[in-house]
C-alpha cells in the first residue's frame, strides 16, 4: 500500500514524463493539467491505467465526470481514496 | 485559391474513387445475420483464437512462464479484447460518419459514406456476437475529448484517426484471417473484416491526403504542431488498448497492471508495434503529415 506522499510523487513524475517541456518547479498539486494543456484527452487511457495501478483496482469509466482529472489534488482525492488538506 | 475552393476540389477529386468503391460495396453486400453460423460454445484452452505471435505478451518475460494452455486462454481473451476495441473504435467512427452524411461540402462522397457506415455497423455485429456469446465486451479507457477545434481541423483529425486505427487493425486481420492454426470462427471474423476494410483503407488514404493538401496551407505553425502532437499521441492511445490488464486478470495472471507495463515496455513488443505501424507511419511521413515516427508509441 502506497502512502499519500508516494502517490503524489508518482503522479508528479508521470505528468512530467508526458509534459516534457514543463519545468518541474512549475507543477504543483493544484496545477490545472488539462486546462493548461499539459495533458490532452488522448493521455487519459494511460493516466487511467496508471491510476488503476496505483490504487490496485479498476476505475469504472462509466462513472467518470468532467473535472475528475483537473489537477493532482483531484486525482488523489477522487481515485486514491485520500483526503486533501485545504 | 481559397481554402474552401481547395477543399471543394479535393473532395470532388475523390468522387471517382468513391463511386468505384460504392459499386464494390454493393456487389459484396452482406447480411451479418446469415453470413456466419455461430458454434454453440468456444473452448479457450483447446483452440487458438488469435495468432500467438500477435499476442501482447509474445516475446516478453511473462510469456516464458505461461504453459501452452494458458497461452491459448490468453489468445482467446485477447481476441475478445481485439474485437472490443474494434467495437469502441467503430462506435466513434459511426458517430463521425453519421454527423458528416449529406453535409453540403461532402456531397460528392455521400453515397460512399452510406456504405462505410453500413459496413462498420455490420462489423460490430460480428465483433459483438463473439464477445457477448463467448466472452465479454471489454471496456475502453479512451474518453471523448472536449477540446473545440475549427471544423477543417476536426474533419482532418477524424479521418486521420480513422485511417490510423484501421491500418493497425488490418495488419492483425490480414495475418489472422489466413492463420490455419486458428479456430474457423476467428479466421472468418478476421478475414471478413480485412476484405471489407481494404476498401475503407483506399478511401481513407485518398481522403486524408486530399484534406491535408487542401487545409494545411492555411494552418499556422502552432496549429500544425498541435495536429502532429495529437496524431502521435493517438498512436500511443490506440496501441495501449492492446495491453489490457482486464484481459490479464481474466487469464488469471497476478498483478495485471504490472504485467501490462512490462509488456508495453518489452523490446520485442516495441519492435512489434513499430513493425505493424510501419505502413501507416510511412504514409503519414511521405505525405508530410508527420515529420517523424511517433516514438512514444514504440
Amino acid at each position: 500500500m502506497r502512502s499519500e506522499r508516494e502517490i503524489r510523487e508518482a503522479l508528479h513524475s508521470w505528468v512530467l514524463s508526458k509534459a516534457k517541456d514543463l519545468d518541474s518547479s512549475a507543477l504543483t498539486d493544484k496545477t490545472p493539467l488539462f486546462e493548461q494543456r499539459l495533458l490532452r484527452s488522448l493521455h487519459l487511457p494511460e493516466l487511467l491505467l496508471f491510476l488503476e495501478r496505483l490504487r490496485g483496482e479498476p476505475i469504472d469509466v462509466d462513472d467518470l465526470r468532467p473535472g475528475d482529472f483537473r489537477d493532482i489534488d483531484t486525482l488523489v482525492l477522487r481515485f486514491c481514496g485520500v483526503q486533501v488538506s485545504p | 485559391m481559397s481554402s474552401q475552393a481547395r477543399l471543394k476540389d479535393a473532395i470532388a477529386s475523390l468522387s471517382g474513387t468513391a463511386a468505384r468503391l460504392s459499386h464494390l460495396s454493393q456487389r459484396s453486400y452482406q447480411n451479418p445475420y446469415t453470413a456466419l453460423e455461430w458454434p454453440e460454445a468456444a473452448d479457450p484452452e483447446r483452440e487458438w483464437f488469435g495468432s500467438p505471435e500477435l499476442l501482447s505478451l509474445y516475446g516478453t518475460r511473462p510469456w516464458e512462464s505461461l504453459d501452452e494452455r494458458t497461452r491459448r486462454r490468453l489468445a482467446f481473451f485477447e481476441a475478445a479484447n481485439f474485437y472490443s476495441l474494434n467495437i469502441h473504435g467503430e462506435k466513434s467512427l459511426m458517430q463521425g460518419l453519421a454527423a458528416r452524411l449529406y453535409r453540403k461540402d461532402l456531397m460528392d462522397v455521400a453515397d460512399y459514406l452510406h456504405h462505410f457506415l453500413d459496413e462498420e455497423n455490420k462489423h460490430s455485429i460480428f465483433f459483438g456476437g463473439f464477445c457477448t456469446r463467448y466472452a465479454r465486451v471489454y471496456r475502453t479507457r479512451q474518453l471523448a475529448g472536449t477540446q473545440q477545434r475549427p471544423r477543417d481541423v476536426e474533419d482532418f483529425l477524424f479521418f486521420a484517426k480513422t485511417m490510423i486505427f484501421e491500418e493497425i487493425v488490418d495488419r492483425y486481420n490480414w495475418a489472422q484471417g489466413r492463420d490455419a492454426r486458428l479456430h474457423p470462427l476467428a479466421r472468418f471474423i478476421n478475414n471478413n473484416h480485412h476484405f471489407e476494410e481494404s476498401r475503407h483503407l483506399i478511401f481513407g488514404r485518398r481522403l486524408v491526403a486530399a484534406l491535408w493538401d487542401a487545409c494545411e496551407p492555411d494552418w499556422d505553425d502552432a496549429r500544425v504542431a498541435d495536429i502532429r502532437g495529437y496524431l502521435e499521441q493517438f498512436f500511443v492511445a490506440s496501441w495501449r488498448e492492446y495491453y489490457n490488464p482486464d484481459v490479464y486478470a481474466d487469464v488469471g495472471l497476478d498483478d495485471p497492471w504490472g504485467v501490462a507495463e512490462v509488456a508495453w515496455s518489452a523490446p520485442a513488443q516495441r519492435a512489434h508495434r513499430r513493425r505493424v505501424s510501419a505502413k501507416c507511419t510511412n504514409f503519414l511521413i511521405t505525405t508530410g503529415i508527420l515529420t517523424k515516427e511517433p516514438t512514444d508509441a514504440f
